[in-house]
């Protein structure tokens, strides 16, 4: 076990198709990333977060002969947990939850998405500034998580969601735009 | 989060879940690119008979119709083929994007990568003369495509009321002509010392020849310009009293 444990991915990858105990050490490796990207982007309750995850893992584990190098696991198993959030909300036809950022999160991807290079001391004014983004388009909302709280470069978020390098980056430009015209038509003007 | 792993594996190992097979995935990928291939080769084909139709055709008659040059241009375009070809290039476009890594390229440059790649393939399928060939083919099996399908050669030039008459010569004399259409029909072409007779332009028995002029009554049709079947005739030509 501790042999495998030093394991690229991708030699992983080929000992999980044989054996699903290995299997276990890439959810070990990635369960805490994925976990967080799903509560980003899902706003679920923990429970939900813990079945869609699990779920998200038997689907890599199926999809394991698609695996391709020529991109990371990472971006690959992230694809993944995307493709199958976004199902999960077209089949339950819900609409993301609020509130399971947490305030750093929300305080980093304010501190980004509007260029503020100041401490965020005014609570009253961050709660205005995340109703604006949790009113934004799961889109728009997602790549800007992505980019700002996942810190994921570029190249990443255009493999994890399968768009042209210059989608992802119209659509951050575009996420950005929104946010400032949400907070202006809210009055928001505290930084 | 440590009982995710267990039950994950456990559920796998219960329900005897594996991994789908390779196969799966190859036929899929590959399968990708030979359609893709197939829809390039089909457009290559369609852009092809396009080139091949349109360098036969006389693209200055607009002179004659009292037509502009660009309506004229637009009538004589070939939908039936370019249709397909817009369809082709859309296929082969989102075929492309469905790849493995299609994504990882804009839409300008997947567009331009078909869009050359059709050019060049159908560039060869000119030079081969398949575009030719399959014309000819369809032209010859396909009365309705000859007909209303594209404006080819025939069609151009077997318009006797609007000017235009192509056929074979059967008799040459020094001021008439006697004609046998594509029709088989058989016509008298009367020539008079205005009439430019283009360098290339062979009048002798069983020469092809391409007439402008107008149609009289009957049978009867007085030429204004007399082209060579093949191409325009280049040059200013010669006028019947040899001037």
């Amino acid at each position: 076990m501790d042999k495998r444990k030093a394991a690229t991915d991708a030699d992983l990858i080929e000992l999980s198709k044989e054996d699903p105990e290995s299997f276990g050490i890439l959810i070990e490796r990635y369960q805490g990333p994925l976990f967080h990207y799903i509560r980003r982007i899902s706003q679920l309750p923990k429970d939900d977060i813990d079945d869609l995850l699990q779920e998200v893992f038997i689907k890599i584990y199926q999809k394991l002969n698609e695996y391709s190098e020529t991109l990371k696991f990472s971006s690959w198993a992230y694809r993944i947990a995307h493709n199958h959030v976004v199902d999960y909300f077209r089949k339950t036809s819900a609409r993301p939850q609020t509130n399971a950022m947490e305030d750093y999160e929300w305080e980093k991807m304010i501190k980004s998405s509007v260029h503020i290079e100041k401490d965020i001391m005014d609570k009253d004014c961050v709660k205005k500034v995340k109703k604006c983004i949790q009113d934004m388009p799961l889109m728009y909302k997602e790549i800007l998580i992505l980019r700002f709280i996942e810190e994921k470069e570029y190249e990443e978020i255009m493999d994890i969601l399968k768009k042209p390098k210059s989608s992802v980056a119209t659509l951050i430009r575009r996420g950005r735009k929104l946010l400032v015209k949400k907070m202006k038509e809210q009055n928001i003007n505290c930084f | 989060m440590k009982n995710l792993i267990q039950d994950t594996i456990e559920k796998i190992e219960k329900q005897h879940i594996a991994p789908e097979p390779g196969w799966k995935y190859l036929m899929k990928k590959y399968g990708l690119w030979l359609l893709f291939a197939t829809v390039l080769i089909l457009a290559a084909l369609s852009f092809s008979i396009i080139f091949d139709n349109a360098k036969n055709l006389d693209w200055d008659l607009y002179r004659f119709t009292h037509q502009g040059r660009f309506s004229y241009f637009l009538s004589i375009l070939p939908y039936f083929w370019i249709i397909p070809i817009a369809i082709f290039l859309a296929a082969a476009f989102f075929e492309i994007r469905k790849t493995e890594t299609g994504y990882r390229y804009s839409w300008p440059k997947i567009l331009l990568i078909t869009a050359g790649g059709i050019a060049v393939f159908g560039s060869f399928a000119l030079f081969f003369g398949f575009g030719g060939r399959l014309n000819s083919k369809l032209t010859e099996k396909i009365p309705f495509y000859r007909q209303h399908m594209l404006v080819t050669k025939e069609s151009q030039w077997m318009r006797p009321a609007k000017g235009f008459l192509a056929g074979t010569i059967i008799l040459a004399a020094k001021n008439k002509l006697e004609i046998k259409d594509l029709n088989d029909k058989r016509w008298d072409i009367s020539l008079d010392e205005k009439t430019l007779i283009k360098p290339s332009a062979n009048i002798s028995q069983n020469k092809m020849i391409k007439i402008i002029g107008e149609k009289k009554d009957g049978g009867n049709f007085k030429a204004q310009e007399i082209r060579p079947w093949a191409g325009r005739g280049m040059g200013n030509g010669r006028m019947i009293n040899g001037k």
